[in-house]
This record gives structure tokens, C-alpha cells and sequence, in this order.
């Protein structure tokens, strides 16, 4: 086991250092500067080379990147070059925001995939398995934003119980805050819960197909009694990959939800910021998030060993 | 989970029919639940990301800091008349070379005295500042001094238009020297209001400043909720979570007519916060290509398109209404005007369709990738060989400045109605566009110079001609401002400081 967790703590380290450099040069790649999109369309060449130089835009690209990394190893994500807002603050304040829209997103997805998902497995011959099923096919086929306009339309403007949209920060009201989260939460889950279902479903599927399980069902256990005995535990371990999957993806991919529901979040942040060319701001909160997803990522290796120790042996 | 463009306008349109629906369905509206409690919030469809207006020309910024928070020295109404601002009184010596300011006793929203060394400071700043619809204001001044504690002596080398509209504009606006580090997320001035907070893409909350020097505004607070996705704003207002939308885009237009938008709420059309959408046709082509080209630029279909004659009007000059020397499009204004038939003959006589061309469509920008629908059909139809590239505007914005000939043909734009901007000494000091025209330059610095008010408009009206002959900028549409406003709230006046919205005229 200390072997597997060097070797992929080894990995985790190289990863990084590739996506390091991997979203230094993307953004760059992008073309155009911060400057030009400060100074807007009728800017003159001059002012935007000035104004470059101001932000240490003309500097070589290595120094650039080893005076961002440099920086980012003491802990200093930087500064935005309009604002002169700390980096570090700003994510902060979208956190948030984002953690728990993400968080209570997943969950709400997971307690719906998780019944529904082993139901629809279980009793796949039966019209209510078969109904569960067919749902979760038209819910993955729904695009998050329409799902979400319209329940901002039903909820927000026809019954007026939630606002359409907008965020009202933590210390300014709790509950204005909950309120905030509750339509882009439900948006997110639903999706979500559709699409967990189906992995929920396979992955039930198939241990109950299983010898190990045919055999406890000889025994005289029920299929459920099967499954939560000896079947769950090797169910879980490819949700716990989808699941982990998911995180990496929510965290910084909810831009669609945040757009609908006006929500100041972190994807929001970054799409604004990508726009803007702010480089320092968009390199070093995707640094964070890629050192999240791995992190994920690892953490879900790691747990493969426990959930199954063919797998550590096997390494 | 990236947001597809594409997908997601295909989406909004078929959301249309749904909310046309569910919009039937609601009861009559109420009073806003704010009106009681001496409240309003706005809506913004742009972030601006920085608030730092000497750096930065973005309108999302100059809708709500000028006038509202920092004002400049001097307003010019829509009368014709100019009222004070940061300076009580001002004379003009008879040749137009000497402006002396005196300055008011005021503070500033943070407590400080208005000072002499801040005005000096200001107009210094702005002299020097990056955004050149800021700094041109000052090409004729060769001096600004303190006279005594309250007055300023502007001096300058020649008489200049330009000097005196720019302080009643963004040019003139005046801040606080030792709070200048902050501006960017708190600006400071005089105006009837102060910023509380500024949260990017969240929102920017005002309240009224009780050092104001004049009458306190009658709604205290004030909160601009920025809201990105215009069916998302529409919604809120819908559901009076907002009391107006001052500033409606030209992609909303259709579904906020389908919703009833229009009858529910007051709307109000402004020259004001429009803009003229214009075609860049690259000035390194030939003049006769150029023509051929602008003549397959059929304003009508692009306004129909959007269902929204109420909020456009055709033009082939480069103005909004609200410019004294702004033509509709006739024949006499319309040099090129549409003609697919005499494109064709032109393309055929001279053999333009072996010539590449670049359509440059601006992928970020709704008002100008959605032209590229009916512009570059229009020019294949009449055997253009003209290819469409989507980019976005910092990408454009770096090849534009690479300082290579421009590799774009055909790019359609919207922006400022300043035609200043065209402006362009020498090829050296070409702007984005690369126009460059000796005749036009002199026009301008021509009616720069006029000393009285008829004289400014016949030589505008004279660059206005040069420039549309040119067939380099070609204008389309001059858009206007449309904003939609909760039916209690009034007292929405067209804006004085370039595009700022003023709150403080707004009561309920």
C-alpha cells in the first residue's frame, strides 16, 4: 500500500506541474490582453501597449510563468489586473456561492439516482422500473438551462414563491441566501439525479447478475437483502468514479446555472474572467480547481484500494 | 457543461413561446414592494469588471459611476443650456483660449473638501488617460493652474469644441486625488450618490451621499443587479424583482414584445445610450471593391430581422439622432445605398470574385455575430468570394493591433457615435480600423476649431460626408436606447454625461 500511495502521489505532483504550464500557455494561446478590454474597441495601439506594459504583459513568457508559479508556491494566487482585488479573496467570495449550490446539487441528485437508480434495476421488469428508466433518459436529454429558465418562469414569475434569479449574500440575509440556492439547486439536482441514475442503474445491474450474488440469493436471501450484503460494496465502486467525475466537473462547470440564475459564482468568475484576458486571475483559479480534481482523483484511487483490495495488489 | 452559444439561443427562442405563455397567465402587476421603502434596483446586462473610469471606456461601467457618483465640472442639458457641477461658475475669454473654473465648496462622498489641487489633479489625469475619448478633450490645452483656492485657469492653444463638451463628459469628471489608488473598486466623487459595494457579476449598491451640494435624491437606495442572460433579467422584472431594465439589447427585443413586456411596463426610446452598428470594410482594398461591397449592406433586412424599427432607424451616417448633424438614410445621405443587382454587374465587370475575402463575425457580442447571418449571404449572392471567420473581440483587438495590414475584409461593429475616433494624423496613429484620411482629419480639427455653434455643425456635417463617401467605415443602423421601467417610477431623464443613467431624477 505506501508503494501505491507514492506512486500516485509521484503522479499527482507531475500532473500538476503539466497543467501548470498546460493552462499558461492556453490562455495565452487564446490571443489578445487584458489591456485591449480595458481600454475598449476605439483604443489606440499606443494606449494598449502602454497600459501592457503597466500590467508587465510585454515581459518574456518564461518570466511570466516562473514569476506566477513562484508567486503561487508562497501561497500568493496574485492580484486582477483591473481591481488590484486579491485572486485568493475573490475565490473565496465565489466559494460561497459555489460550494454549496455544487454540494447540495450532488446530493439532491445522489438521493434521487440512488432509490430510483436500484429500483429501476431491480424491478426493470416491472412498468414502474421501466417508468423510472424512461425519466432518466428524458432528464439527461434536457438541457440544464431550459430546465432552469423554466422553473425560474413557474416559480419565480407565475408563482412568485422563489426569486427568478440574483444572490443575496450569506451575512446579508441566511435565508435570503437558501432562498437564492433553492431553484438553481433543484435545476442542478435534477439533471444530475437523471444522469447518476443510469450509472446507479448499470452499475446495480451488474452485480446482481454476479455468481457471488446468485449464490446469496441461494441461501434464501431477497434480492434486496443480495444487494445490501454482498452486492453494494462492488456496486459503489464505479458511482464512487462517476461521482468523483461529477465534483471535478460541477465545480467548475455550473457556468450555465450561474448565467440562468444570475448566481456570482466561481464559473462565472472564470468565463468572465477568460473574456477579459485577466490571465493571472483565470491561471490561478484553474490551478486551484485542477489541484482539486486531482486531489478528487486521487482520493477516489485511494479509496478503489479499500473498497477492493484486488486493486492494490494489482499495483 | 460550457456554455454552446448557439444551442443556448436556439433555447431562449423556443423559451420565447413558453414565457409569451406563462406571461399571459400572470395578474395585474402590483406597485414594486420598494416604492415604500425608498428603494430601486436596475438591472445590468454587462459586468464591468472595473470601475476605474480614466482606464477604462466600457459602457457597463459609464452607465452608472459618471454623474450619478463622480461628476464633472460642468452638465450641458438637452436645452442647449450648460448648468454647474463640480465648478459653481466659469467664464470664457471672448477667443475661446482662457476657461476659468471656480470651484464649489463641496465634499466629496468620503468627507473630504473638494479642492483646487484635486480639479488640477483630475483633468491631469484624464489629460494623460489611456481612453482616448478622454484625453482628446485636452489636445488644445496647453495649461491647467490654480488661480487661488477655488479657482482653475484652463488655457488653451487654439479654440476647442472638443475641450469644452469633454467637461460636461467623462473628461471633465472629478475625483479625489488621495483616493485615487482605489478607484477601480471605489470610486469617489461628489454626486448625489456613493457606492456602497461593487461584487463583479453580482451587483453594485448605491446610496444617497449625505454630503451631496444638492437636493437629496428621492430614492435612497439604489441597487444594480448585473444579470448577463437577458431572459433572466426579463424574468425578474416580470416577477418585480426589479423595477426597470434601463438598457435593453437588440436580442431581447423579440421576446419581450412576444412576452407583452411592452404594454406592461413603460418604455422609453433614447438617442442617448444607442449606438451606430457600421460595417469596416478594409481601407487597404480597392476604393471601387470597397463601394461594391457597402452596396451589399441591405439595412433594412438587418433591421427587420430584429422586429424593432421602434429602436432603429437606417443611416448612412456616423451618428445617433441626438447629433445635431445625423441624417436618416435618402438618397442624398446614402452614397452606396443597398443594390444587390448593381453588386452583381459590379463583380462580374470587374472580376471581385477571385478576390478572398474575410468576413471577421464577432463571436461575444450578439449585436454584431448576429449581422453576419444576413450580411455574408447577401455579398455570396451577389459572387463575393467572401469566407466567415468567428472571433472574439480581445482576439480581434490583438490582430487588429499587431500592426500588419489588418487581415479582415469585412467586420460589422457597433460602438460610441464619436466620430472623433476616425480621427487619424498619420497612418502611424491609425486606430483599430485603419482608417486613415487627410480630409477627414482636417474636418474634424476644422469644426474642433469654429467658434460658434453653426460653424461646429457645417463642418461636421462636412467629415460626416467625407467619412460615408470613403466606404471604409460604412454605417448601417443607429440604434437607440430602449429601457423598460416599472409603471410608477418617473422622472427618467435622457443622459447629460455621455451614457450615464442619473438616478437621482427617478422617484416613485
Amino acid at each position: 500500500m505506501p508503494i501505491y500511495i507514492a506512486r500516485k502521489l509521484a503522479f499527482f505532483i507531475l500532473a500538476v506541474i503539466a497543467a501548470s504550464i498546460a493552462i499558461f500557455l492556453l490562455i495565452r494561446g487564446a490571443g489578445g490582453n487584458v489591456a485591449a478590454v480595458v481600454l475598449g474597441k476605439d483604443a489606440t495601439a499606443e494606449a494598449i501597449n502602454a497600459l501592457a506594459q503597466q500590467y508587465g504583459l510585454d515581459r518574456p513568457m518564461v518570466v511570466q510563468y516562473f514569476d506566477w508559479i513562484g508567486k503561487l508556491l508562497q501561497g500568493d494566487l496574485g492580484r486582477s489586473f483591473r481591481t488590484n482585488e486579491s485572486v485568493a479573496d475573490l475565490v473565496v467570495s465565489r466559494l460561497s456561492i459555489s460550494i454549496p449550490l455544487c454540494v447540495s446539487g450532488l446530493v439532491l441528485g445522489l438521493l434521487i439516482a440512488i432509490p430510483a437508480g436500484t429500483y429501476s434495476a431491480l424491478y426493470s421488469d416491472r412498468p414502474l422500473g421501466a417508468l423510472v428508466a424512461l425519466l432518466s433518459q428524458v432528464g439527461i436529454a434536457v438541457p440544464v438551462f431550459w430546465a432552469g429558465i423554466l422553473l425560474s418562469l413557474l416559480f419565480g414569475v407565475r408563482l412568485g414563491w422563489l426569486p427568478t434569479g440574483g444572490w443575496t449574500n450569506w451575512d446579508a440575509s441566511f435565508w435570503g441566501a437558501v432562498r437564492s440556492l433553492v431553484l438553481p439547486v433543484i435545476s442542478l439536482g435534477l439533471i444530475l439525479g437523471a444522469s447518476l441514475t443510469r450509472y446507479v442503474r448499470s452499475a446495480v445491474l451488474d452485480v446482481m447478475n454476479q455468481d457471488y450474488v446468485r449464490t446469496a440469493r441461494a441461501t434464501g436471501m431477497t434480492q434486496m437483502q443480495a444487494l445490501l450484503q454482498v452486492g453494494l460494496r462492488n456496486a459503489a465502486l464505479p458511482i464512487a468514479t462517476v461521482v468523483g467525475l461529477q465534483i471535478a466537473e460541477l465545480i467548475g462547470g455550473t457556468v450555465i446555472i450561474e448565467t440562468v440564475f444570475s448566481l456570482p459564482g466561481l464559473s462565472r468568475m472564470i468565463l468572465a474572467n477568460v473574456a477579459a484576458r485577466e490571465v493571472i486571475v483565470v491561471q490561478s483559479t484553474v490551478m486551484l480547481i485542477i489541484i482539486f480534481v486531482m486531489l478528487i482523483n486521487l482520493i477516489v484511487d485511494l479509496l478503489y484500494g479499500v473498497l477492493d483490495p484486488r486493486v492494490r495488489l494489482a499495483r | 457543461m460550457l456554455t454552446n452559444s448557439k444551442s443556448f439561443r436556439l433555447g431562449l427562442a423556443t423559451l420565447t413561446a413558453a414565457a409569451a405563455i406563462l406571461a399571459a397567465m400572470t395578474g395585474a402587476m402590483a406597485a414594486s414592494p420598494r416604492a415604500d421603502e425608498g428603494k430601486m434596483i436596475l438591472v445590468a446586462r454587462q459586468d464591468p469588471g472595473t470601475l476605474d473610469y480614466t482606464k477604462s471606456n466600457l459602457t457597463a461601467l459609464r452607465l452608472w459611476i459618471p454623474a450619478n457618483v463622480v461628476e464633472p465640472l460642468v452638465y450641458f442639458n438637452h436645452d442647449g443650456s450648460v448648468s454647474p457641477g463640480v465648478a459653481e461658475s466659469w467664464t470664457i475669454s471672448d477667443d475661446k483660449l482662457t476657461y476659468t473654473f471656480v470651484i464649489r465648496e463641496a465634499k466629496f462622498s468620503n468627507g473630504e473638501p473638494v479642492t483646487v489641487e484635486d480639479v488640477i489633479y483630475s483633468l491631469n489625469t484624464m489629460r494623460e488617460s489611456p481612453v482616448s475619448q478622454n484625453s482628446s478633450a485636452y489636445q488644445a490645452v496647453s495649461s491647467i493652474e490654480k488661480v487661488d483656492d477655488r479657482t482653475v485657469r484652463i488655457t488653451l492653444s487654439r479654440p476647442s469644441q472638443n475641450f469644452w463638451r469633454g467637461m460636461g463628459s467623462t473628461a471633465g469628471l472629478i475625483q479625489p486625488e488621495a483616493a485615487a489608488g482605489t478607484i477601480a473598486t471605489n470610486p469617489i466623487g461628489t454626486g448625489p450618490y456613493k457606492l456602497v459595494s461593487y461584487t463583479s457579476n453580482s451587483a453594485l449598491e448605491f446610496t444617497a451621499n449625505e454630503n451631496y451640494w444638492g437636493e437629496a435624491p428621492a430614492i435612497k437606495d439604489v441597487t444594480v443587479r448585473i444579470i448577463t442572460d437577458g431572459t433572466a433579467g426579463l424574468n425578474a422584472l416580470e416577477a418585480g424583482e426589479v423595477d426597470t431594465i434601463p438598457v435593453i439589447t437588440i436580442d431581447l427585443w423579440e421576446q419581450l414584445i412576444a412576452r407583452g413586456l411592452d404594454k406592461s411596463f413603460t418604455m422609453v426610446t433614447y438617442p442617448q445610450i444607442g449606438e451606430p452598428t457600421y460595417a469596416v470594410i478594409n481601407q487597404k482594398l480597392d476604393p471601387e471593391l470597397r463601394q461594391a461591397l457597402a452596396t451589399t449592406l441591405d439595412r433594412q433586412a438587418y433591421n427587420d430581422a430584429f422586429g424593432a424599427s421602434w429602436g432603429a432607424e437606417n443611416t448612412c451616417t456616423f451618428a445617433l439622432p441626438n447629433q445635431p448633424w445625423y441624417e436618416p438614410a435618402s438618397p442624398e445621405s446614402c452614397p452606396y445605398p443597398y443594390d444587390i443587382e448593381k453588386a452583381m454587374a459590379l463583380v462580374a465587370e470587374k472580376g471581385y470574385a477571385s478576390i478572398p475575402l474575410e468576413y471577421a463575425s464577432l463571436s461575444d457580442v450578439p449585436d454584431l455575430s448576429l449581422p453576419a447571418d444576413i450580411m455574408v449571404p447577401t455579398m455570396q449572392a451577389a459572387g463575393f468570394n467572401v469566407t466567415r471567420n468567428a472571433i472574439d473581440l480581445a482576439r480581434y483587438s490583438q490582430l487588429i493591433f499587431q500592426g500588419r495590414p489588418p487581415q479582415f475584409d469585412v467586420t460589422v461593429m457597433s460602438g460610441d457615435a464619436d466620430p472623433a475616433q476616425w480621427a487619424c494624423p498619420d497612418e502611424s496613429q491609425a486606430s483599430w480600423s485603419t482608417y486613415c484620411s487627410v480630409d477627414y482629419t482636417q474636418a474634424l480639427a476644422d469644426a474642433d476649431e469654429a467658434l460658434t455653434d453653426e460653424d461646429y455643425l457645417a463642418l461636421m456635417k462636412k467629415a460626416a460626408d467625407i467619412l460615408r463617401k470613403d466606404a471604409v467605415i460604412v454605417p448601417i443602423i443607429a440604434k437607440k436606447g430602449v429601457g423598460l421601467f416599472e409603471p410608477d417610477l418617473k422622472g427618467f431623464l435622457e443622459p447629460r454625461v455621455a451614457v450615464a443613467i442619473e438616478f437621482a431624477p427617478l422617484h416613485w
